[in-house]
């Protein structure tokens, strides 16, 4: 199993943003967004599928509901909201996380990936490829999450098994039951 | 059967790719400017009456603009409840988690912040959760006439089926077994989170639903608002799973649409995962009890079979049961009684009345033929169905190929032990199998099909695609029968507006139902295109169908299945845990092998977690629920999900399109009582409740 240690990981993604960020740059938010009055805000730097973003957000916002209500990154669902089933896994600075898990305000200087950042130059992730081409969604209200899991087991472990594969994506949940056509696609996603 | 040139070759989704990159609009991403997000106050309490809510300090919450209650929405909430006895706000409130309150505020803090302001002064009222308590004498009413629920007819009886005569069954057996089981009830927990999202234009309503019947959920909605359902529009573009808890209209719809008219501007409601397992349905729980009569040579001469299901606080779904009709009996005598408790209501779920009661069935089954010495696999090819109720012949019957084939890829005679729990252990193997049946009936469904200028076909069909591959299959079919590649058709979904009417996916109906509708349309269109020849320019040619075929003289109609399972069990831990699963299918032709793997995969697994872990358990002293949610009801994940072989057994079957039938809901049906047989092979003794956990394991041990 070959090893990429977290700070080489880090270093890594940041050479991804910079060469992302050379294609046109999106600045910050035009428009700022709308908060409630009286309700603690804080501004934060924010990093999403390389793109820089400054922000200001409600304190109690966490980060899933940032993504979806007020960035329009709607790829990323809510299954649970309360850290159950996986469907909201985003991965901040390349580590999976569960969105719904996580205050917004905590992702100051921090770098998000959601499934909408996956494909890269109109190219789908070789994930992304598999996963059509073994109907690994059904419904498909899990696969971003399923998604995301599986690119941050395969960045830390390019050759998993098929019960490392098994053990990673045990945290999302899919209700319709297509655990083995998500095995199958991350498997052939590995020899591919 | 002859090979054909599109279906029943494996083709990935037409919408892959939406579902893979996020871009696919599920409903709770749908945001509509101006919108308000609202919450709902539930009961806290099992049973009580409402003497006074007091929402004026919600009210006063900055960012509050609309609110509902029992005092100011009288709504009868008609597809939730088949009785007509469920308002959207009932009261007295009969569960915990009956909706007292919506609220609308400007987002979902405010929302939310604002239902724990509203003040209710309830009247605690007596409770019962359990089913035979529900129905003794003296028992608190949950409804006026009491517990028992009416039957299907709405008679206050049982529901019933007789043929010949238990009694001389009985007589004419050799021996006479009696067994009783439960089911418990268990949650459809599908990812998506019920949720709707309303919009009024003057007197025109488009609420954006995650449904399975767009055509439903939208006449469903007119009749409860009182409304022409030309005033309705139902949208639903992708829709996030159901298993039969997002059929018709949901309360949520009419929620939103009455705070969204008392706000002037659109609402989305979106319940909270809880409120999905305790508020929305699961299935409904069994107690069951069977006295069967067979012959030494392993002949079944007689089934007695009475129980009584768990509706719930309201009666929303038939509460039946299903599972005698896989055998040939010459006597056979059912009476199923739905109940009344103080808990979550329940419905469809997956094969509503199947998996719990082949569990009870094909446990005893098994019993009997370990009994009368017959191999479990021997004994049900003796004495499986051959006509439906032993008198209306298959249109087709793969049912023995079923057995026989699935027993051959699973390596039965290998992996079965003639002597039960005789296994070495700790850990302990064993295997088990069952069998399952499901109505495979044609019926009505519409669609509409145009050919453009340009040479693309566009197929219209009101279905809104669950999980099922629905759209992929109605395009396959139409592109079969037009003679064209899969990519020569735009199939149009999932908006009343621009879809006609459409049976809705449940009662794994869409294939055989709107696909006959799809096939007739396509051959109008065709009939159009040899007398006017194709249009070009801006020309267009249109057909439509709708089939309403008479019922099949004489025959019936239905998809059959065998599963078998290996298990593991540590006799030390009473951890059971499947190694290996072969699911055997007879649905006709296979439109698309790859999607119905799929489904076929999920449903066993579905079946294993129904069979081993999952339930939603009740506090009796409270009468409040333990475990919602999907921790704490144990539904199936990575790590728990053996890998599933799917068998095909595509039996010649002259009706449905192309010769398919019924697929999705079987799936389940005999996984549960498979991995039950596999239990008791593995360790010698029958647990007879579900689910089957480690405690019951240990029990039946000591």
């Amino acid at each position: 199993m070959k090893k990429i240690s977290r700070r080489r990981f880090v270093e890594g993604t940041s050479a991804g943003i910079v060469a992302v960020a050379a294609i046109p740059e999106i600045k910050a938010q035009d428009k700022p967004i709308p908060t409630q009055a009286g309700v603690p805000r804080t501004p934060i730097k924010i990093t999403i599928n390389g793109v820089d973003r400054r922000v200001e957000v409600e304190d109690r916002w966490t980060l899933v509901e940032l993504l979806r209500d007020h960035l329009d990154l709607t790829g990323t669902k809510i299954g649970c909201d309360r850290g159950e089933c996986g469907a909201c896994t985003v991965l901040v600075d390349g580590t999976p996380l569960y969105s719904c898990s996580q205050l917004a305000v905590w992702m100051n200087g921090r770098s998000i990936q959601t499934v909408e950042g996956l494909a890269k130059n109109g190219k789908l992730d070789p994930l992304q490829e598999a996963f059509i081409e073994h109907d690994a969604p059904q419904c498909g209200y899990c696969t971003s999450g399923q998604l995301m899991i599986a690119k941050a087991l395969l960045m830390k472990n390019a050759r998993p098994t098929r019960d490392e594969v098994r053990t990673a994506m045990t945290g999302n949940l899919c209700r319709c039951s297509n655990y083995n056509h998500y095995v199958e696609a991350v498997m052939a996603a590995v020899k591919a | 059967m002859t090979p054909l040139k599109t279906v029943g070759h494996g083709t990935h989704r037409i919408d892959a790719l939406q579902r893979v990159t996020g871009a696919a609009k599920y409903t709770s991403d749908v945001h509509l400017p101006g919108m308000l997000y609202a919450r709902v106050l539930r009961s806290p309490h099992p049973h009580a009456r409402i003497r006074k809510i007091d929402f004026s300090k919600a009210m006063a919450l900055p960012g509050v603009k609309a609110i509902l209650t029992h005092e100011n929405c009288d709504i009868t909430w008609s597809s939730g409840d088949q009785l007509g006895q469920r308002r959207l706000f009932n009261n007295p409130v009969r569960f915990a988690g009956d909706p007292v309150a919506a609220i609308a505020a400007v987002d979902r803090h405010v929302a939310e912040d604002a239902t724990r302001l509203i003040e209710v002064d309830y009247e605690v009222l007596p409770f019962l959760t359990d089913v035979e308590e529900a129905v003794k004498p003296g028992a608190v009413a949950i409804h006026e006439g009491g517990n028992l629920s009416l039957n299907n007819q709405r008679q206050p009886a049982p529901q019933t089926y007789k043929r010949g005569n238990v009694a001389d069954g009985l007589k004419a057996a050799d021996r006479v077994f009696e067994a009783s089981f439960t089911s418990a009830h268990h949650n459809n927990a599908q990812l998506e989170m019920r949720v709707s999202i309303a919009e009024w234009s003057g007197d025109r309503l488009t609420v954006h639903a995650a449904t399975q019947g767009i055509a439903n959920c939208r006449t469903d909605i007119a009749k409860d608002l009182k409304m022409s359902a030309d005033n309705v529009r139902v949208i639903s573009e992708y829709m996030g799973g159901g298993f039969g808890n997002k059929n018709q209209c949901q309360d949520s719809d009419l929620m939103a649409a009455l705070l969204a008219k008392q706000a002037g501007v659109p609402v989305k409601l979106e319940f909270t995962r809880k409120e999905d397992f305790v508020a929305v349905h699961g299935r409904w729980s069994s107690r069951q009890s069977y006295k069967v009569g067979v012959k030494n040579d392993g002949t079944l001469t007689a089934i007695e079979f009475t129980a009584l299901t768990g509706a719930g606080a309201y009666r929303k779904g038939s509460c039946d049961l299903s599972g005698t009709e896989i055998y040939q009996v010459a006597h056979l005598e059912t009476s199923v009684s739905p109940v009344y408790t103080n808990t979550a209501v329940a419905a469809n779920y997956r094969a509503p009345a199947y998996p719990q009661g082949v569990f009870g069935i094909e446990s005893l089954m098994d019993d009997v033929a370990y009994a009368v010495k017959m191999d479990p696999m021997e004994f049900r090819l003796k004495n499986m169905t051959r006509k439906f109720r032993d008198q209306t012949p298959y249109t087709s019957i793969g049912l023995e190929d079923c057995i026989r084939k699935g027993a051959e890829k699973f390596e039965w005679t290998k992996r079965w032990n003639p002597v039960p729990g005789s296994g070495a252990g700790p850990v302990k193997r064993g295997a088990g199998m069952a069998m399952g049946m499901f109505g495979s009936g044609l019926g009505r469904s519409s669609a509409v099909v145009r050919l453009d200028g340009q040479g693309q076909y566009h197929l219209h069909v009101g279905v809104t695609d669950i999980g099922t591959a629905a759209k992929t299959t109605m395009g396959l079919i139409a592109a079969e029968e037009l003679g064209v590649p899969l990519e020569k058709v735009n199939v149009v979904w999932g908006d009343t507006d621009t879809c006609p009417y459409s049976v809705g996916e449940s009662g794994s109906r869409t294939t055989v139902q709107t696909g006959m509708a799809v096939i007739e349309a396509v051959r109008d269109l065709k009939k159009q295109i040899a007398a006017k020849g194709a249009p070009k320019g801006t020309e267009v040619l249109t057909a439509m169908a709708t089939t309403n075929p008479p019922p099949l003289q004489g025959q019936s109609r239905n998809s059959f299945a065998a599963h078998f399972a290996e298990v593991e069990v540590n006799v030390e831990t009473g951890r059971a845990i499947v190694t290996r699963f072969v699911s055997a299918h007879d649905s006709g032709r296979i439109v698309n092998p790859l999607t119905a793997q799929s489904q076929v995969q999920g449903g066993a697994i579905q079946g294993i977690g129904m069979a081993l872990h999952e339930e939603l358990l009740y506090d009796k002293r409270s009468g409040l629920p333990l475990n919602a949610g999907y921790y704490g009801a144990r539904i199936m994940t990575h790590l728990d999900a053996p890998m599933v072989d799917v068998v095909w057994i595509e039996t010649d079957e002259p009706y449905g399109p192309f010769g398919a039938k019924t697929l999705g809901e079987p799936t389940i049906i005999p996984a549960v009582a498979a991995v039950a047989n596999a239990i008791y092979n593995a360790i010698g003794r029958r647990v007879k409740s579900l689910p089957i956990t480690r405690d019951k394991i240990l029990g039946v041990l000591a």
